[in-house]
Protein backbone atom coordinates (compact mmCIF):
# COMPACT_ATOMS: atom_id res chain seq x y z
CA UNK A 1 0.00 0.00 0.00
CA UNK A 2 2.32 2.76 0.70
CA UNK A 3 4.32 2.35 -2.77
CA UNK A 4 1.44 2.58 -4.64
CA UNK A 5 0.56 6.84 -5.76
CA UNK A 6 -2.43 7.84 -4.31
CA UNK A 7 -4.71 8.02 -7.27
CA UNK A 8 -4.25 4.61 -7.25
CA UNK A 9 -5.56 4.27 -3.69
CA UNK A 10 -8.08 6.65 -4.33
CA UNK A 11 -9.43 4.58 -7.20
CA UNK A 12 -8.99 1.12 -4.90
CA UNK A 13 -11.08 2.92 -2.74
CA UNK A 14 -13.92 3.87 -5.30
CA UNK A 15 -13.91 0.65 -6.06
CA UNK A 16 -14.61 -1.17 -2.92
CA UNK A 17 -17.48 1.28 -2.42
CA UNK A 18 -18.81 0.80 -5.83
CA UNK A 19 -18.60 -3.21 -4.60
CA UNK A 20 -19.83 -2.71 -1.50
CA UNK A 21 -22.74 -0.64 -2.82
CA UNK A 22 -23.63 -3.64 -5.66
CA UNK A 23 -23.23 -6.28 -3.13
CA UNK A 24 -25.74 -5.33 -0.65
CA UNK A 25 -28.11 -3.44 -3.13
CA UNK A 26 -28.18 -6.58 -5.59
CA UNK A 27 -28.06 -9.13 -2.49
CA UNK A 28 -31.34 -7.92 -1.41
CA UNK A 29 -29.80 -7.27 1.40
CA UNK A 30 -31.52 -3.68 1.28
CA UNK A 31 -34.55 -3.13 -0.75
CA UNK A 32 -34.21 -0.56 -3.36
CA UNK A 33 -36.70 1.68 -2.00
CA UNK A 34 -34.21 2.35 0.27
CA UNK A 35 -31.10 2.46 -1.48
CA UNK A 36 -30.94 2.13 -5.19
CA UNK A 37 -28.39 -0.06 -7.34
CA UNK A 38 -25.86 1.76 -9.60
CA UNK A 39 -27.77 0.83 -12.63
CA UNK A 40 -31.05 1.47 -11.27
CA UNK A 41 -29.96 4.54 -10.06
CA UNK A 42 -28.61 5.36 -14.14
CA UNK A 43 -32.21 4.04 -15.42
CA UNK A 44 -33.86 6.82 -13.18
CA UNK A 45 -31.15 9.70 -14.14
CA UNK A 46 -32.29 8.49 -17.84
CA UNK A 47 -35.92 8.69 -17.19
CA UNK A 48 -35.64 12.50 -15.71
CA UNK A 49 -33.43 13.26 -18.47
CA UNK A 50 -35.76 12.08 -21.47
CA UNK A 51 -39.33 12.23 -19.48
CA UNK A 52 -38.82 14.89 -16.97
CA UNK A 53 -40.40 15.42 -13.38
CA UNK A 54 -44.01 15.55 -12.94
CA UNK A 55 -45.03 17.67 -16.63
CA UNK A 56 -41.89 19.62 -16.35
CA UNK A 57 -38.63 18.36 -18.48
CA UNK A 58 -35.33 18.10 -15.62
CA UNK A 59 -33.54 21.48 -17.31
CA UNK A 60 -36.41 23.11 -16.14
CA UNK A 61 -36.64 22.03 -12.34
CA UNK A 62 -32.59 22.95 -12.76
CA UNK A 63 -33.35 26.30 -14.32
CA UNK A 64 -35.67 27.18 -11.79
CA UNK A 65 -33.14 26.78 -9.05
CA UNK A 66 -30.31 28.13 -10.93
CA UNK A 67 -32.72 31.39 -11.39
CA UNK A 68 -33.22 31.75 -8.36
CA UNK A 69 -29.49 31.49 -6.77
CA UNK A 70 -28.14 34.00 -9.42
CA UNK A 71 -30.84 36.37 -8.70
CA UNK A 72 -30.46 35.89 -4.69
CA UNK A 73 -26.40 36.08 -5.24
CA UNK A 74 -26.29 39.18 -7.41
CA UNK A 75 -28.25 41.40 -6.01
CA UNK A 76 -27.02 39.85 -1.74
CA UNK A 77 -23.30 40.00 -3.18
CA UNK A 78 -23.72 43.31 -4.90
CA UNK A 79 -25.64 45.24 -1.87
CA UNK A 80 -23.53 43.64 0.30
CA UNK A 81 -20.32 44.80 -0.66
CA UNK A 82 -21.01 48.09 -1.71
CA UNK A 83 -22.27 48.22 2.08
CA UNK A 84 -19.44 46.45 3.42
CA UNK A 85 -17.10 49.43 1.32
CA UNK A 86 -18.49 51.82 2.75
CA UNK A 87 -18.16 49.99 6.41
CA UNK A 88 -14.45 49.59 5.91
CA UNK A 89 -13.88 53.29 4.90
CA UNK A 90 -15.96 54.91 7.34
CA UNK A 91 -16.26 53.82 11.08
CA UNK A 92 -19.55 55.33 11.26
CA UNK A 93 -21.13 53.29 8.95
CA UNK A 94 -19.43 50.43 10.42
CA UNK A 95 -20.79 51.03 13.39
CA UNK A 96 -24.24 52.16 12.31
CA UNK A 97 -24.04 48.57 10.31
CA UNK A 98 -22.74 46.15 12.28
CA UNK A 99 -24.95 45.26 14.82
CA UNK A 100 -27.67 44.29 11.74
CA UNK A 101 -24.67 42.46 9.90
CA UNK A 102 -23.93 40.59 12.77
CA UNK A 103 -27.06 39.39 14.15
CA UNK A 104 -28.20 38.67 10.39
CA UNK A 105 -24.86 36.50 9.79
CA UNK A 106 -25.57 33.90 12.29
CA UNK A 107 -29.27 33.82 11.94
CA UNK A 108 -30.79 30.24 10.71
CA UNK A 109 -32.20 31.69 6.98
CA UNK A 110 -34.78 29.47 6.74
CA UNK A 111 -36.07 31.07 10.25
CA UNK A 112 -36.74 34.37 8.43
CA UNK A 113 -38.32 32.57 5.44
CA UNK A 114 -41.34 31.54 6.81
CA UNK A 115 -41.62 35.52 7.88
CA UNK A 116 -41.29 36.36 4.02
CA UNK A 117 -43.76 33.64 2.49
CA UNK A 118 -46.53 35.68 5.06
CA UNK A 119 -45.18 38.59 3.91
CA UNK A 120 -44.54 38.21 0.39
CA UNK A 121 -46.52 34.70 -0.25
CA UNK A 122 -44.71 31.56 -1.76
CA UNK A 123 -43.84 32.66 -5.15
CA UNK A 124 -40.18 33.50 -6.15
CA UNK A 125 -40.20 36.89 -4.32
CA UNK A 126 -40.40 36.06 -0.65
CA UNK A 127 -37.24 32.96 -1.81
CA UNK A 128 -34.86 35.46 -3.62
CA UNK A 129 -35.62 37.85 -0.58
CA UNK A 130 -33.97 35.46 1.55
CA UNK A 131 -31.42 34.61 -0.53
CA UNK A 132 -30.67 38.15 -0.95
CA UNK A 133 -30.18 38.58 2.56
CA UNK A 134 -27.85 34.98 2.85
CA UNK A 135 -25.44 36.98 0.85
CA UNK A 136 -25.62 40.18 1.91
CA UNK A 137 -24.02 39.82 5.39
CA UNK A 138 -21.41 37.52 4.19
CA UNK A 139 -20.31 39.88 1.31
CA UNK A 140 -20.89 43.01 3.54
CA UNK A 141 -18.35 41.48 6.00
CA UNK A 142 -15.73 40.54 3.21
CA UNK A 143 -15.42 43.35 1.73
CA UNK A 144 -15.13 45.88 5.35
CA UNK A 145 -12.13 43.28 5.78
CA UNK A 146 -10.84 43.41 2.70
CA UNK A 147 -10.88 47.58 3.12
CA UNK A 148 -10.24 47.33 6.65
CA UNK A 149 -6.98 45.51 5.43
CA UNK A 150 -5.66 47.79 3.12
CA UNK A 151 -2.25 48.98 4.63
CA UNK A 152 -2.20 52.65 5.71
CA UNK A 153 0.98 53.39 3.61
CA UNK A 154 -0.85 52.87 0.21
CA UNK A 155 -3.45 55.44 1.25
CA UNK A 156 -0.95 58.16 2.47
CA UNK A 157 1.16 57.80 -0.32
CA UNK A 158 -1.79 58.24 -2.91
CA UNK A 159 -3.23 61.18 -0.57
CA UNK A 160 0.67 62.72 -0.49
CA UNK A 161 1.07 62.40 -4.39
CA UNK A 162 -2.27 64.65 -4.69
CA UNK A 163 -4.86 61.52 -5.15
CA UNK A 164 -8.62 62.67 -4.56
CA UNK A 165 -10.62 60.83 -2.14
CA UNK A 166 -12.19 59.32 -5.23
CA UNK A 167 -8.93 58.48 -6.66
CA UNK A 168 -7.52 56.96 -3.45
CA UNK A 169 -10.88 54.78 -3.57
CA UNK A 170 -10.70 53.54 -7.27
CA UNK A 171 -7.39 53.28 -7.46
CA UNK A 172 -6.12 52.10 -4.35
CA UNK A 173 -8.91 50.69 -2.31
CA UNK A 174 -10.92 48.61 -4.39
CA UNK A 175 -7.73 47.06 -6.25
CA UNK A 176 -6.63 46.03 -2.66
CA UNK A 177 -9.47 44.84 -1.24
CA UNK A 178 -10.95 42.96 -4.55
CA UNK A 179 -9.58 39.69 -3.63
CA UNK A 180 -11.12 39.82 -0.12
CA UNK A 181 -14.09 40.68 -1.85
CA UNK A 182 -14.59 37.76 -3.99
CA UNK A 183 -13.38 34.93 -1.56
CA UNK A 184 -16.50 36.61 0.45
CA UNK A 185 -18.66 35.82 -3.06
CA UNK A 186 -17.89 32.74 -3.42
CA UNK A 187 -18.33 31.66 0.19
CA UNK A 188 -21.88 33.63 -0.28
CA UNK A 189 -22.46 31.42 -3.56
CA UNK A 190 -22.15 28.31 -1.59
CA UNK A 191 -24.27 30.01 1.63
CA UNK A 192 -26.67 31.18 -0.46
CA UNK A 193 -27.00 27.63 -3.18
CA UNK A 194 -27.25 25.18 0.54
CA UNK A 195 -30.29 27.70 1.71
CA UNK A 196 -32.22 27.56 -1.39
CA UNK A 197 -31.97 23.54 -1.99
CA UNK A 198 -33.61 23.74 1.95
CA UNK A 199 -35.74 26.66 0.81
CA UNK A 200 -37.01 24.44 -1.94
CA UNK A 201 -37.69 21.47 0.49
CA UNK A 202 -39.60 23.46 2.50
CA UNK A 203 -42.03 25.80 0.31
CA UNK A 204 -41.17 24.94 -3.31
CA UNK A 205 -43.32 23.88 -5.70
CA UNK A 206 -40.86 23.44 -8.45
CA UNK A 207 -36.63 23.48 -8.60
CA UNK A 208 -34.54 20.69 -7.88
CA UNK A 209 -34.79 20.62 -4.31
CA UNK A 210 -38.52 20.60 -4.62
CA UNK A 211 -37.82 17.85 -6.80
CA UNK A 212 -35.87 15.09 -4.42
CA UNK A 213 -38.71 16.10 -1.40
CA UNK A 214 -41.35 14.77 -3.65
CA UNK A 215 -39.64 11.98 -5.50
CA UNK A 216 -38.93 11.17 -1.61
CA UNK A 217 -42.55 11.10 -0.97
CA UNK A 218 -43.33 8.39 -3.26
CA UNK A 219 -40.21 6.50 -2.52
CA UNK A 220 -38.93 7.03 -5.22
CA UNK A 221 -35.15 6.57 -4.38
CA UNK A 222 -33.52 6.65 -7.66
CA UNK A 223 -34.92 10.12 -8.49
CA UNK A 224 -33.67 11.20 -4.72
CA UNK A 225 -30.34 10.06 -5.11
CA UNK A 226 -30.00 11.86 -8.96
CA UNK A 227 -31.21 14.21 -7.54
CA UNK A 228 -28.76 14.82 -4.94
CA UNK A 229 -26.23 13.85 -7.42
CA UNK A 230 -27.23 17.09 -9.69
CA UNK A 231 -27.15 19.28 -6.62
CA UNK A 232 -23.60 18.66 -5.58
CA UNK A 233 -22.52 18.50 -9.17
CA UNK A 234 -24.42 21.82 -9.68
CA UNK A 235 -22.79 22.97 -6.56
CA UNK A 236 -19.55 22.34 -7.40
CA UNK A 237 -19.62 24.34 -10.89
CA UNK A 238 -20.96 27.10 -9.66
CA UNK A 239 -18.17 26.84 -7.30
CA UNK A 240 -15.24 26.72 -9.53
CA UNK A 241 -17.20 29.19 -12.20
CA UNK A 242 -16.43 31.55 -9.14
CA UNK A 243 -12.83 30.86 -8.46
CA UNK A 244 -11.97 31.25 -12.10
CA UNK A 245 -13.50 34.09 -12.58
CA UNK A 246 -11.41 35.26 -9.36
CA UNK A 247 -8.58 34.42 -10.68
CA UNK A 248 -9.19 35.95 -13.83
CA UNK A 249 -10.44 39.24 -12.33
CA UNK A 250 -7.48 39.19 -9.42
CA UNK A 251 -4.38 38.02 -11.26
CA UNK A 252 -2.52 39.95 -8.40
CA UNK A 253 -3.64 38.41 -5.67
CA UNK A 254 -0.89 37.47 -3.45
CA UNK A 255 1.48 39.24 -4.68
CA UNK B 1 -12.41 38.95 12.61
CA UNK B 2 -10.36 42.37 12.01
CA UNK B 3 -11.40 45.83 13.37
CA UNK B 4 -11.62 48.18 11.28
CA UNK B 5 -9.45 50.98 11.06
CA UNK B 6 -10.01 54.27 10.30
CA UNK B 7 -8.01 54.54 6.82
CA UNK B 8 -8.00 58.61 6.58
CA UNK B 9 -5.15 60.27 7.42
CA UNK B 10 -5.94 62.48 11.10
CA UNK B 11 -6.12 65.23 9.09
CA UNK B 12 -9.02 64.78 7.25
CA UNK B 13 -10.83 62.77 9.88
CA UNK B 14 -10.58 66.02 12.16
CA UNK B 15 -12.88 67.52 10.16
CA UNK B 16 -15.72 64.68 11.16
CA UNK B 17 -15.01 65.73 14.97
CA UNK B 18 -18.35 66.02 16.01
CA UNK B 19 -19.96 63.00 14.77
CA UNK B 20 -16.95 60.62 15.41
CA UNK B 21 -16.80 61.22 19.12
CA UNK B 22 -19.44 59.46 19.48
CA UNK B 23 -18.35 56.07 20.97
CA UNK B 24 -18.65 53.34 18.38
CA UNK B 25 -21.19 51.32 20.95
CA UNK B 26 -23.09 54.34 21.43
CA UNK B 27 -23.43 55.11 17.62
CA UNK B 28 -24.66 51.26 17.12
CA UNK B 29 -26.92 51.04 19.77
CA UNK B 30 -28.62 54.29 18.42
CA UNK B 31 -28.97 52.24 15.53
CA UNK B 32 -30.77 49.38 17.01
CA UNK B 33 -33.07 51.94 18.56
CA UNK B 34 -34.05 54.08 15.65
CA UNK B 35 -35.07 50.49 13.90
CA UNK B 36 -36.94 49.75 16.70
CA UNK B 37 -38.86 52.69 16.95
CA UNK B 38 -39.30 52.73 13.36
CA UNK B 39 -40.81 49.15 13.14
CA UNK B 40 -43.00 50.50 16.02
CA UNK B 41 -44.40 53.79 14.51
CA UNK B 42 -44.89 51.43 11.31
CA UNK B 43 -46.76 49.09 13.64
CA UNK B 44 -48.75 51.51 15.67
CA UNK B 45 -49.70 53.90 12.91
CA UNK B 46 -51.41 50.60 11.30
CA UNK B 47 -49.65 51.31 8.36
CA UNK B 48 -49.35 47.15 7.68
CA UNK B 49 -51.80 44.93 9.56
CA UNK B 50 -50.96 43.95 12.96
CA UNK B 51 -51.38 40.17 12.22
CA UNK B 52 -48.80 41.06 10.00
CA UNK B 53 -46.13 42.75 11.36
CA UNK B 54 -46.50 42.86 15.05
CA UNK B 55 -45.33 45.88 17.13
CA UNK B 56 -42.50 45.33 19.53
CA UNK B 57 -44.87 45.51 22.56
CA UNK B 58 -46.85 42.54 20.76
CA UNK B 59 -43.42 40.38 20.70
CA UNK B 60 -42.43 41.21 24.39
CA UNK B 61 -46.48 40.31 25.01
CA UNK B 62 -45.96 37.20 23.42
CA UNK B 63 -42.40 36.58 25.62
CA UNK B 64 -44.39 37.11 28.84
CA UNK B 65 -47.13 34.90 27.40
CA UNK B 66 -45.02 31.84 26.33
CA UNK B 67 -42.28 31.93 28.92
CA UNK B 68 -46.06 31.68 31.64
CA UNK B 69 -48.10 29.78 29.70
CA UNK B 70 -45.77 27.91 27.30
CA UNK B 71 -46.50 27.27 23.95
CA UNK B 72 -48.76 24.60 22.63
CA UNK B 73 -47.90 22.28 25.48
CA UNK B 74 -44.14 22.99 25.28
CA UNK B 75 -42.06 25.68 26.98
CA UNK B 76 -39.80 28.39 25.53
CA UNK B 77 -37.01 26.68 27.41
CA UNK B 78 -37.85 23.09 26.69
CA UNK B 79 -37.91 23.94 22.96
CA UNK B 80 -35.18 26.00 23.13
CA UNK B 81 -32.75 22.90 25.08
CA UNK B 82 -34.38 20.51 22.22
CA UNK B 83 -32.65 22.52 19.83
CA UNK B 84 -29.30 22.99 21.29
CA UNK B 85 -29.31 19.27 22.34
CA UNK B 86 -29.94 17.58 18.99
CA UNK B 87 -27.38 20.39 18.14
CA UNK B 88 -24.52 19.71 20.59
CA UNK B 89 -25.41 15.47 19.98
CA UNK B 90 -24.72 16.18 16.67
CA UNK B 91 -21.51 18.42 16.32
CA UNK B 92 -20.20 16.48 19.19
CA UNK B 93 -20.01 13.50 17.60
CA UNK B 94 -18.86 14.75 14.62
CA UNK B 95 -16.09 16.28 16.51
CA UNK B 96 -14.83 13.33 18.47
CA UNK B 97 -15.00 11.39 15.14
CA UNK B 98 -14.04 13.89 12.46
CA UNK B 99 -11.03 15.56 14.37
CA UNK B 100 -8.57 11.93 14.81
CA UNK B 101 -9.90 10.97 11.39
CA UNK B 102 -8.52 14.55 10.17
CA UNK B 103 -5.36 14.58 12.12
CA UNK B 104 -4.52 10.98 10.40
CA UNK B 105 -5.76 11.67 7.10
CA UNK B 106 -3.29 14.66 7.27
CA UNK B 107 -0.45 12.54 8.71
CA UNK B 108 -0.81 9.54 6.64
CA UNK B 109 -0.74 9.70 3.11
CA UNK B 110 -2.59 6.57 2.54
CA UNK B 111 -5.95 7.42 4.86
CA UNK B 112 -6.12 10.79 2.84
CA UNK B 113 -5.93 8.97 -1.05
CA UNK B 114 -8.93 6.52 0.45
CA UNK B 115 -10.87 8.71 2.22
CA UNK B 116 -10.31 12.34 0.89
CA UNK B 117 -12.66 11.91 -1.74
CA UNK B 118 -16.06 11.01 0.15
CA UNK B 119 -15.34 14.12 2.32
CA UNK B 120 -14.73 16.09 -0.84
CA UNK B 121 -18.18 14.93 -2.58
CA UNK B 122 -20.00 15.39 0.77
CA UNK B 123 -18.73 18.80 1.59
CA UNK B 124 -20.60 20.59 -0.97
CA UNK B 125 -23.74 18.72 -0.74
CA UNK B 126 -26.73 21.24 0.98
CA UNK B 127 -27.35 18.74 3.83
CA UNK B 128 -31.15 19.70 3.39
CA UNK B 129 -31.19 17.57 0.34
CA UNK B 130 -29.64 14.24 2.01
CA UNK B 131 -32.41 14.88 5.03
CA UNK B 132 -34.57 13.14 2.80
CA UNK B 133 -33.10 9.96 2.34
CA UNK B 134 -31.99 9.91 6.47
CA UNK B 135 -35.90 10.68 7.06
CA UNK B 136 -36.20 7.24 4.71
CA UNK B 137 -33.80 5.24 6.33
CA UNK B 138 -33.92 6.36 10.28
CA UNK B 139 -37.52 7.16 10.48
CA UNK B 140 -38.49 11.21 11.56
CA UNK B 141 -37.41 10.75 14.89
CA UNK B 142 -34.65 12.61 16.42
CA UNK B 143 -31.83 9.49 15.01
CA UNK B 144 -31.90 10.77 11.37
CA UNK B 145 -31.54 15.01 12.63
CA UNK B 146 -28.70 14.02 14.69
CA UNK B 147 -27.72 11.67 11.91
CA UNK B 148 -28.27 14.76 9.37
CA UNK B 149 -26.34 17.34 12.14
CA UNK B 150 -23.16 14.91 12.13
CA UNK B 151 -23.27 14.53 8.60
CA UNK B 152 -23.51 18.61 8.15
CA UNK B 153 -20.40 19.08 10.61
CA UNK B 154 -18.56 16.13 9.69
CA UNK B 155 -16.73 16.79 6.26
CA UNK B 156 -16.08 20.79 7.40
CA UNK B 157 -14.48 18.84 10.86
CA UNK B 158 -11.75 16.38 8.79
CA UNK B 159 -11.00 18.78 5.58
CA UNK B 160 -9.91 21.56 8.32
CA UNK B 161 -8.28 19.05 10.57
CA UNK B 162 -6.75 17.36 7.18
CA UNK B 163 -5.57 20.63 5.74
CA UNK B 164 -3.93 21.62 9.11
CA UNK B 165 -1.72 19.21 9.54
CA UNK B 166 -0.79 18.91 5.74
CA UNK B 167 0.01 22.75 6.23
CA UNK B 168 2.62 21.92 8.96
CA UNK B 169 6.05 23.25 7.70
CA UNK B 170 8.38 20.43 7.19
CA UNK B 171 11.50 21.62 8.61
CA UNK B 172 9.73 21.70 11.76
CA UNK B 173 9.24 18.30 11.62
CA UNK B 174 12.53 17.61 10.30
CA UNK B 175 14.22 19.34 13.17
CA UNK B 176 11.95 17.79 16.03
CA UNK B 177 13.21 14.35 14.46
CA UNK B 178 16.88 15.30 14.18
CA UNK B 179 16.73 16.69 17.32
CA UNK B 180 15.80 12.82 18.71
CA UNK B 181 12.05 13.53 18.95
CA UNK B 182 10.20 10.15 18.54
CA UNK B 183 7.28 10.09 15.94
CA UNK B 184 4.28 10.63 19.47
CA UNK B 185 6.26 13.52 20.28
CA UNK B 186 6.70 15.06 17.09
CA UNK B 187 2.90 14.71 16.74
CA UNK B 188 2.16 15.60 19.88
CA UNK B 189 4.85 18.49 20.11
CA UNK B 190 5.33 20.02 16.96
CA UNK B 191 2.19 18.81 14.44
CA UNK B 192 -0.50 19.36 16.90
CA UNK B 193 -0.25 22.84 18.12
CA UNK B 194 0.63 23.74 14.42
CA UNK B 195 -3.00 22.28 13.33
CA UNK B 196 -4.49 23.80 16.42
CA UNK B 197 -5.79 26.89 14.55
CA UNK B 198 -7.24 25.51 11.45
CA UNK B 199 -9.11 22.94 13.70
CA UNK B 200 -10.34 25.33 15.66
CA UNK B 201 -11.24 27.25 12.87
CA UNK B 202 -13.24 24.36 11.02
CA UNK B 203 -14.77 23.92 14.30
CA UNK B 204 -16.63 27.13 14.11
CA UNK B 205 -18.11 27.03 10.64
CA UNK B 206 -19.16 23.40 11.49
CA UNK B 207 -21.27 24.76 14.62
CA UNK B 208 -22.52 27.69 11.80
CA UNK B 209 -23.14 25.46 9.33
CA UNK B 210 -25.33 22.74 11.92
CA UNK B 211 -26.95 26.03 13.55
CA UNK B 212 -28.52 26.82 10.59
CA UNK B 213 -29.36 22.96 9.66
CA UNK B 214 -31.08 22.09 12.88
CA UNK B 215 -32.97 24.59 12.52
CA UNK B 216 -34.32 23.74 8.60
CA UNK B 217 -34.92 20.37 9.74
CA UNK B 218 -37.24 20.97 12.34
CA UNK B 219 -39.02 23.13 10.36
CA UNK B 220 -39.58 20.42 8.11
CA UNK B 221 -39.78 17.13 10.52
CA UNK B 222 -40.18 17.68 14.16
CA UNK B 223 -42.65 18.03 17.22
CA UNK B 224 -40.34 20.40 19.31
CA UNK B 225 -37.41 22.73 19.22
CA UNK B 226 -37.75 26.44 17.98
CA UNK B 227 -37.57 25.74 13.86
CA UNK B 228 -40.46 23.39 14.95
CA UNK B 229 -42.35 26.72 17.00
CA UNK B 230 -41.39 28.84 14.08
CA UNK B 231 -43.43 26.86 11.37
CA UNK B 232 -45.91 26.04 13.84
CA UNK B 233 -46.51 29.99 14.53
CA UNK B 234 -46.86 30.27 10.98
CA UNK B 235 -49.73 28.08 10.33
CA UNK B 236 -51.87 29.97 13.28
CA UNK B 237 -50.32 33.10 11.82
CA UNK B 238 -48.92 34.47 15.08
CA UNK B 239 -46.32 36.60 13.55
CA UNK B 240 -45.74 38.26 16.83
CA UNK B 241 -44.29 34.32 17.95
CA UNK B 242 -42.09 34.05 15.19
CA UNK B 243 -40.59 37.20 15.36
CA UNK B 244 -39.83 36.34 18.86
CA UNK B 245 -38.28 33.01 18.43
CA UNK B 246 -36.28 34.78 15.25
CA UNK B 247 -34.62 37.05 17.60
CA UNK B 248 -33.85 33.96 19.96
CA UNK B 249 -32.31 32.31 17.13
CA UNK B 250 -30.56 35.18 16.31
CA UNK B 251 -29.22 35.71 20.34
CA UNK B 252 -28.21 31.97 20.23
CA UNK B 253 -26.39 31.83 17.20
CA UNK B 254 -24.31 35.24 18.58
CA UNK B 255 -23.67 33.29 21.90
CA UNK B 256 -22.82 30.26 20.07
CA UNK B 257 -20.38 31.79 18.08
CA UNK B 258 -18.85 34.06 20.53
CA UNK B 259 -18.42 31.34 22.95
CA UNK B 260 -16.09 29.47 20.59
CA UNK B 261 -14.07 32.11 19.34
CA UNK B 262 -13.37 32.86 22.95
CA UNK B 263 -12.66 29.10 23.52
CA UNK B 264 -10.50 29.53 20.33
CA UNK B 265 -8.45 32.65 21.76
CA UNK B 266 -7.69 30.67 25.11
CA UNK B 267 -6.78 27.55 23.87
CA UNK B 268 -4.99 29.16 20.53
CA UNK B 269 -3.07 31.83 21.79
CA UNK B 270 -0.91 32.03 19.67
CA UNK B 271 -2.98 31.89 16.53
CA UNK B 272 -1.27 34.35 13.81
CA UNK B 273 1.81 34.78 15.58
CA UNK B 274 3.07 31.84 13.75
CA UNK B 275 5.60 31.87 10.83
Amino acid sequence: MRTLPSWVITLLSMAVVLAIWIGITSGGLVRDLFLPGPLDLWDGFMELVQDGYKGRPLLEHVGMSLFRVIAGFLTGAAAGTLLGLGMGYSPRINALAAPFIEFLRPLPQLAYLVLLIIWLGIGETSKVTMLFLAALPVSAIAARDGVANVPPERVSVALALGASRWQVFRYVIIPSALPEILVGARLAAGIVYGTLIAAEIIAGSNGIGWMILDAGRFLRSDYVFAGIGMIGITGILIDRLLLLIERRVVHWAGR
Amino acid sequence: MSTTVAILPPARLGQRMRLSTLPRQLLGAAAVAAMVAGWWVIAATGMVRADLLPSPLDVWDALVEVTRDGYRGTTLWGNALSTLERLLSGFGLATLVGVPLGLWMGSNRVTHAAVDWIIQFMRPLPPLSYMILLILWLGTGDLSKSALLFLTAFPIIVASAAAGVRGVKQQRIQVALALGASRAQVFRHVIMPSAAPMVFTGLQIALAAAFSTVVSAELLAATDGLGWMVISASTFLRNDIIILCILILGALGFILASLLRATDRRLIHWRGRDS
